[in-house]
């Protein structure tokens, strides 16, 4: 049993953790949300770049803190044989492994699927790669932008008429990491019903096709390739962000029923009159003088007010939120999403929460851990190694 | 073997997050009923893409894609004659899934509050755009809305045109998605607890809490003070070359921040003359804007001339990495995609045999399945209520 005991539903699962950067590192904070004992495996000859680009102190990197919270760190060089050999001592008693080392690599290490599975017969693999473990294009690599470009994704995104201009940067790992922590979760299902591990094989580019899946399904119904449309949408208008005072921007959405109360709402109830605005057809077809005359509407005026004006009358419109407006985001302070949690050093500092508000969720509670900092938890508890037989270990280069 | 055979779902949604969530678990085997208003059924269903382009009944390419493996039931929720039905409904089965209000939950009797009391094996989780309680100011939102109230929009596109609003993201329903997964995921976490108690409980996922979480490797580094905040648009950015490149047959994305990526440009271009100006470092060290701006220039110019696979292909092998920006018709040609068996063909009643795409995990044991298309409306109407209620009688009988 694990010893760390927060609650919710996945308390009592130990997950192994061999991930790098941000994708890896997600699925296993989603997991640790829902109270699994994440155990982090780290070494001194191969810190993850998020520990160590740009940081005054490994052990309070703000990356790597942003994105481990709820987590153990073990050292392990799995580089080694002896390493590896601890690392499958560990494995013996744990329930998921977490990999997204580059393709291959961990089978090469030692602790692929099939060499782990003849040590612990039940354990779940997840292996996570820009196109999954095996293909004609497995042996290529990426980062994040990569995944939304080869997914799909990127080509839809863009001003009208223009080339792609994709998703900010950021996005695609950890949308990538919470595919991968679904899928963990099926595996973990299927195991407590009948004792069966499995492996998963998660590909970061069909992720990035499953967030435009109605796309696809243009093309497969129609052989329609849809491009970017700035923020048009086919069901709407209007519908788009248009400029505010002061360089802000309202996003808003008008469904048949309100175009009228927006009239009223915008003192424009001439348009009603206009054939160009008569129905969604008409505003479809001359979006771009429709599109034009909101702006003009919108420029000399403060995005919250235009939003909270247009939310009383029912109309869907919110601000579109900067960083600052993010962590004033009051709303997002009283649920508790940004709360505080604790380091091993009775340090206090806030984090971003998960998604979901669950009625038996475990209490997130625990900052990033630091390098390390539960060798001795993992050495001597979960696999019972005296402190003389811990001491060798850290000498002879296994445990750094 | 399906890891979620035996697993009952009622789903009461309406809007494609709730309905993502169901054909997430239906892919591994759980029984969905959906429920559907008689008469005009799911408000997806009058959604795009329709099948040849012509809207009509059973036409729906959206509703086709996220219904899959469902069966339908016909049945007005909000009538009081039903609601002894639904009672006992939600008393037999497993999960109930909701994409509505509160006031809609608390009316069919699903209380929050008093769920654990009420029926306490039931899983119910609830997605909504800011939480069944939002403040006034954000009571009416759809998808472009909670995309810009969780700073992707306000950041998307990187390096934006200061001219230019900001984007809503891929296709229409990208937040639905990124909700539906998240949902999927707690609700199999809460199976898997309820495997083990018995219990089922109440979650809650707010889309805006999902879609800002998945930026948290960012937004947690600001929250806690060490990434600096201001209204800029470019505050998620990542400085560099890196971008979208028009090439002969389309677009293609090129990732630079190495040495090792400047490299390998050197030898995909035949060493030109203009590298010849740059520092070797400059990418880590001497990034400024000028050189960001030559490179883009010189890569642009020559990627003009290449074809986007074949470009990819020469690359990635000399360790740069640039991949295509694929669009739907390459996703369904991709030998990939092919060989991970990413398309799988169902035959509709009305739509014929077509294509969909699936999902990104490849489970060893328990693969996902497409098994059945979406149902036509109240198809499944009285065999499967039947069914189910009797063996609510049953089961009452057997523990009497």
């Amino acid at each position: 049993m694990t010893s760390v005991k927060r609650g919710g539903p996945l308390q009592g699962v130990r997950v192994i953790e061999l991930t790098k950067v941000w994708a890896g590192p997600y699925i296993g904070k989603l997991l640790a949300f829902l109270g699994a004992e994440v155990i982090r495996i780290e070494s001194d000859g191969s810190l993850d770049v998020t520990r160590t680009f740009g940081v005054d102190d490994i052990n309070k990197a703000p990356g790597f803190m942003a994105v481990n919270p709820q987590k153990l760190s073990m050292q392990i060089d799995v580089k080694t044989e002896a390493g590896v050999g601890l690392l499958m001592d560990l494995l013996k008693e744990s329930d998921i492994l977490i990999e997204n080392l580059r393709p291959g690599a961990a089978k090469r290490l030692g602790f692929g699927y099939e060499q782990v599975k003849a040590v612990k017969p039940d354990i779940i693999c997840v292996s996570m790669g820009m196109h999954g473990t095996e293909g004609p294009l497995s042996y290529q690599t990426g980062y994040a932008p990569c995944f939304a470009a080869l997914g799909g994704l990127s080509s839809l995104v863009g001003y009208e008429g223009g080339p792609p201009a994709g998703m900010n940067v950021r996005y695609a790992d950890s949308t990538f990491g919470a595919v991968a922590a679904y899928a963990a979760v099926i595996a973990l299902n299927h195991r407590r019903r009948t004792g069966e591990g499995q492996f998963v094989d998660v590909s970061a580019v069909e992720s990035m096709s499953s967030m435009i899946g109605d796309a696809i399904m243009d093309y497969s119904l129609n052989g329609t390739v849809r491009e970017c449309d700035s923020n048009k949408h086919p069901e709407m208008a209007p519908h788009g962000v248009y400029p505010c005072r002061d360089g802000e921007w309202l996003s808003l959405a008008v469904s048949e029923a309100n175009w009228p109360v927006l009239l009223e709402k915008m003192d424009r109830q001439a348009w009603r009159d206009d054939s160009r605005f008569a129905n969604l057809a008409a505003r479809k077809a001359n979006e771009q003088a429709l599109n034009t005359l909101i702006a003009e509407w919108t420029l000399s005026r403060d995005a919250q007010a235009v939003s909270e004006l247009l939310q009383a009358a029912g109309i869907a419109a919110t601000k579109s939120a900067s960083s600052v407006d993010l962590i004033s985001d009051q709303h997002l302070w009283a649920r508790g999403f940004y709360h505080d949690v604790t380091s091993g050093d009775g340090e206090s500092r806030p984090i971003l929460g998960p998604g979901w508000h669950m009625s038996r969720g475990a209490d997130i509670n625990a900052a990033a851990p630091r390098l390390g900092e539960h060798n001795a938890y993992v050495l001597g508890e979960i696999l019972g190694l005296s402190a003389e037989e811990q001491e060798k270990l850290g000498s002879s280069g296994v445990v750094r | 073997m399906s890891a979620l055979r035996g697993i009952r779902v009622l789903e009461l949604s309406e809007s494609v997050c709730g309905e993502y969530c169901g054909k997430l678990l239906a892919d591994f085997g759980a029984e969905i009923i959906k429920i559907e208003k008689p008469g005009c059924g799911s408000p997806t269903r009058r959604f795009g893409p329709f099948a040849g382009n012509e809207a009509g009944d059973e036409r729906s390419g959206l509703f086709a894609y996220l219904n899959t493996n469902k069966q339908s039931l016909a049945l007005d929720c909000t009538a009081s004659e039903n609601r002894a039905t639904l009672s006992a409904l939600f008393a037999r089965v497993d999960v109930v899934v909701d994409d509505h209000s509160l006031s809609f939950l608390q009316g069919l009797g699903l209380d929050p509050d008093t769920l654990a009391n009420d029926y306490p094996g039931l899983v119910l989780c609830s997605i909504s755009p800011y939480g069944l309680n939002p403040p006034d100011e954000r009571r009416h939102a759809e998808d472009i809305n909670v995309f810009h109230s969780s700073g992707w929009g306000y950041h998307t596109p990187s390096n934006a045109p200061v001219d230019q609003p900001p984007l809503s993201g891929a296709g229409r329903f990208m937040p639905s998605y990124e909700a539906g997964v998240e949902a999927a995921m707690c609700v199999a976490a809460a199976l898997y607890d309820k495997q083990d108690s018995g219990l089922g409980q109440f979650i809650e996922i707010a889309m805006q809490e999902v879609l800002a979480s998945r930026v948290d490797y960012v937004l947690g580094q600001m929250i806690a003070g060490d990434m600096d905040v201001s209204t800029e648009r470019s505050a998620f950015d990542l400085f560099g070359p890196a971008g979208i490149f028009a090439c002969q047959d389309g677009y293609a994305y090129i990732w630079m921040s190495a040495p090792a990526h400047w490299d390998g440009l050197r030898q995909l271009l035949g060493d030109p003359a203009w590298m010849a100006s740059f520092p070797e470092r400059w990418l880590e060290r001497e990034c400024t804007p000028e050189r960001v701006a030559q490179c883009r220039l010189h890569i642009g110019e020559w990627l003009k001339t290449q074809n986007k696979h074949e470009v990819a292909e020469a690359a990635q092998k000399l360790g740069l990495i640039l991949v295509a920006v694929n669009n739907a018709g390459d996703l369904m040609a991709s030998p990939q995609y092919q060989f991970r068996k990413f398309f799988a063909e169902l035959d509709h009643p009305v739509l014929g045999k077509v294509s969909y795409p699936t999902v990104p995990y490849k489970l060893s044991a328990t693969p996902a399945a497409l098994t059945s298309p979406a149902p036509l409306l109240g198809r499944h109407s009285a065999e499967q209520l039947a069914a189910w209620l009797s063996e609510q009688a049953n089961t009452t009988e057997a523990t009497k």
